[in-house]
């Protein structure tokens, strides 16, 4: 194992008054490239750990380790410049616009005005918020997603290697929620930065952490490991009931819809004959076709049946489709989607919306019982 | 610590004056306080559905605010004569603004669902206003009375400037009588005594709010 | 994007709107009463040498001196202290100046005047400190509440970032609490202005004078003519100061 990039080694931190340390002796090491996730009760002390490493608050015993060098006593806002630090409200400047929210770090490390604003427009772009439209804006015209996506990329402005976020989406609704995880995923697949992540939900650390610490009171370590080892092998009872019950559903939050199969069926673009769509659907194996717009995007899931039944118009026979799927999307989201639609099916489409494929509960089904099959009873 | 002396011995053979200026002074205060109230408090309670009607009626009473005092005092003495008159209608019109306004910010910082509720079961608006409103924005209606207290108190003094009388009496004839004997005496006299009014007042609200609020929202 | 505005936000453009209409109104107003007063009552040759237009003029030039002075003096003393006593660590010295400070409002701003004069003399010096002691307290409180009611996540993100204490407290705590701290500002400006009036009784000039002299040669255009310039005055610069407010605010607000 390489050289960890950060490391706390016996940290702890103490406040005046109080018997039990927020956080106890805790030795962790954080490596290059990963998304390590704390996450554990309410009051465990994760949110207080993480401010350690940005020496937000202070320990009272220990050292801090960053690339090797003990940075426990640097002057902390030179260390923090070095550091992305991303909250869960956002805390954007409401006074200043967003680019110059965005360009804070490089202006505080003296980066020339031409370098800075191209970085603020490469990170919108980043975050998918179009420059032109949100560079002069203000935060309080943006919704909370959007204003979490500005706190990222004002975290990554300056380019640092790691980034500290402490429950950034949990004042989000879950829609945007899972939106958000799922672009920063994708960020992350790019940008392999080294994260140390905060969380109270232990689905959200699946899901996003290549490494989870469960954590006790006085952040105390109760299992660190991989998603799958803490999934099939938990270290006590602590652990196994943070986790809840439904391990294996849990274990479909480790698998993304990418990592299956996609289905075959018959795709319609439009402009298509009703008649056309009928011979198509009879040479197949399929009973269920998808229909798409112009723009290769899912309209409605068109069956026999249903075409012959009416004789309206294609646009609208069948039933239309009304959620998707990303390649991103967990394989619990998946299932969920599937269950909802009358067809057995979901619809897998790009970012753009373009579709791709489709999910089936088959396949899914295929996969869960011959990966069960390969995991230790519980 | 001869001022200090000298100082008591002015106070102790003048018990009369001081009697007499403390009870004009309070008489002033209290007097102007509770019309000052009631017509805040009604206006705040009138306007309260209309926006424009609350914001011109705030508007106006701050400008009244603004203007100076020693202007305020001696505007109106044309048309009602030196004396008490003047007085009492510039410190009515200045107490007006803190108690309109904490009684808009009271009777608008209620929870809707309270309201809401009242409504649900059957109150009147005027049962509303009278049982759940009126009593719920008390603590901060009072708030502004008091602050309407410390105003005025200091501002009284000004009113010997048009032979009002009060504990301003003894501000100008010390001020007259500079640098003669007592006359230090007599200044601070006035003005001390007009913190210790002030004091007194406030402690009395204070008691009166504890006495009218409900335990439940102290 | 559009723009959220709710309820509460429009009224609070609608106050904006009419702070800025009415006090207009009202010194016009006066100004005719004044006005009419000139034209049509009975101007004798003492009120003549009391409204003066040289006396007046010079007495104009000295309230509106007086009424900066301390505002100038109240600013420089309020504001540091406000920020010294809302950093960490002095809570309650800062609970303990407020209590003691709003007392202070209490007290008679013509005794403190008077106070003042009996020991250093006369003189617009004088006057000077007499009105910054009263008028501190409302800077002084709204820099404490304008500086307490920013947003603790910007200013968690703010150090979280790099910034040093100074530098969350220039570029972040500062201009997002100049709003209040300005109506603060504006409040002081006004009763120092005001109460410049009053220093005619400690020799130091302004238009009180005028007021004064009304009074005891008993000549009611004069006190009049003289209550309606002192209040003008103080209209017109609580409507600049009103401007002032708007146009300081800073954008995104």
């Amino acid at each position: 194992m390489s050289e960890p990039l950060i490391r706390l080694e016996n940290v702890s931190k103490s406040y005046p008054g109080t018997d039990a340390p927020a956080v106890g002796n805790l030795t962790l090491d954080v490596y290059e490239g990963e998304v390590l996730v704390l996450v554990g009760p309410s009051g465990c002390g994760k949110s207080t750990t993480l401010r350690l490493i940005n020496r937000l608050i202070e320990p009272t015993g220990g050292r801090i380790y960053l690339h090797g060098e003990d940075v426990t006593d640097m002057d902390s806002s030179k260390l923090r410049r070095k550091i992305g630090y991303v909250i869960q409200q956002v805390g954007l400047f409401p006074h200043r616009t967003i680019a110059e929210n965005i360009a804070t770090v490089p202006k505080l490390l003296g980066w020339d005005k031409a370098k800075t604003s191209a970085r603020v427009d490469e990170l919108l772009e980043l975050v998918s918020m179009d420059p032109a439209i949100y560079r002069d804006r203000y935060p309080k015209e943006l919704s909370g997603g959007q204003a979490q996506r500005v706190g990222v990329a004002r975290a990554l402005a300056a380019d640092p290697e790691v980034l500290l976020m402490d429950e950034p989406f949990g004042a989000i609704d879950p829609i945007t929620r899972d939106r958000l995880q799922n672009e920063f995923l994708r960020l992350q697949q790019d940008l392999k930065k080294t994260i140390v992540f905060v969380t109270h939900d232990i689905d959200e650390a699946i899901k996003m952490g290549n490494r989870i610490a469960i954590l006790r009171e006085g952040s105390e370590i109760a299992q660190i490991d991989t998603p799958e080892v803490i999934l099939s092998d938990p270290a006590d009872e602590f652990v196994e009931n943070f986790l809840g019950s439904g391990a294996i559903l849990k274990g479909l939050t480790l698998k993304k819809v990418r990592d299956i199969e996609l289905h075959d069926i018959p795709a319609l673009e439009m402009p298509v004959m009703r008649d056309e769509a009928l011979k198509v659907l009879e040479n197949s194996p399929e009973k269920t076709a998808v229909l798409l717009d112009k723009n290769h995007r899912p309209l409605r899931w068109i069956s026999e049946a249903s075409l012959n039944r009416t004789t309206q118009p294609i646009e609208k026979s069948g039933k239309p489709i009304t959620i998707d799927l990303q390649p991103e999307d967990t394989l619990q989201d998946a299932l969920g989607v599937m269950l909802q639609s009358s067809v057995g099916m979901a619809v897998v489409v790009d970012r753009q919306g373009k579709y791709l494929g489709c999910c089936s509960i088959e396949s899914l089904a295929s996969l869960i019982i011959s990966d069960s099959g390969g995991q230790a009873k519980s | 610590m001869d001022f200090l002396i000298s100082w008591w011995e002015f106070a102790a053979s003048r018990v009369d004056q001081i009697q007499s200026g403390l009870a004009e002074h309070a008489i002033y205060v209290v007097t102007v306080l509770s019309i000052a109230s009631i017509v805040a408090i009604s206006l705040g309670i009138l306007t309260r559905r209309n926006p424009l009607a609350r914001e011109l009626s705030l508007a106006v009473t701050s400008v009244f605010l603004t203007i100076p005092s020693l202007a305020l005092f001696t505007i109106f003495i044309p048309f009602v004569g030196l004396g008490f008159a003047p007085s009492f209608i510039a410190l009515f019109l200045y107490s007006l603004l803190p108690i309109l306004r904490n009684t808009i910010a009271g009777l608008d910082g209620i929870d809707a669902s309270v309201l809401e509720a009242a409504k649900g079961m059957g109150l009147t608006p005027g049962q509303v206003l009278a049982r759940v409103q009126l009593p719920l924005a008390w603590p901060v209606i009072i708030a502004g009375i008091r602050v309407s207290s410390m105003l005025i108190v200091g501002v009284a003094a000004i009113a010997t400037l048009v032979a009002g009388g009060g504990l301003g009496d003894f501000i100008k004839s010390g001020l007259a009588r500079l640098p003669l004997a007592n006359s230090l005496e007599s200044i601070w006299t006035g003005t001390v005594l007009c913190l210790l009014l002030a004091l007194v007042i406030d402690i009395a609200l204070q008691v009166a709010r504890r006495a009218t609020i409900s335990k439940g929202i102290r | 994007m559009t723009l959220v505005t709710h309820p509460k936000a429009q009224r609070e453009s609608l106050a904006e709107k009419l702070d800025i209409i009415v006090t207009p109104i009202f010194a016009v107003l006066l100004a005719i009463i004044g006005m009419a007063v000139w034209l049509y009552s009975d101007i004798d040759d003492t009120t003549r040498s009391i409204l003066a237009p040289e006396k007046i003029q010079g007495q104009l030039i000295d309230t509106i001196i007086l009424g900066f002075a301390s505002s100038a003096l109240v600013v420089a003393i309020a504001i540091p202290i406000g920020i010294a006593v809302t950093r960490r660590g002095l809570p309650r010295v800062k609970t303990f100046l407020v209590d003691t400070l709003g007392l202070a409002q209490a007290l008679p701003a013509y005794g403190l005047i008077v106070i003042f004069f009996s020991f250093m003399g006369s003189g617009i010096v004088t006057v000077i400190f007499a009105l910054a002691t009263f008028s501190l307290l409302p800077v002084l409180r709204n820099t404490i509440v304008g500086l307490e009611q920013v947003d603790q996540a910007v200013i968690e993100a703010g150090r979280g970032m790099g910034y040093t204490k100074r530098q969350v407290l220039l570029q972040i705590e500062l201009p997002l609490a100049v709003p209040i701290i300005i109506a603060g500002i504006r409040t002081a400006i006004v009763i120092n202005i005001g109460m410049a009036a009053l220093a005619f009784l400690v020799g130091g000039g302004g238009l009180g004078e005028t007021i004064n002299s009304g009074l005891k040669l008993d000549r009611n255009p004069a006190i009049l003519i003289g209550a309606v310039l002192v209040a003008i005055l103080a209209l017109v610069f609580d409507f600049l100061s009103a401007v002032a407010q708007r146009y300081l605010k800073p954008k995104g607000m």
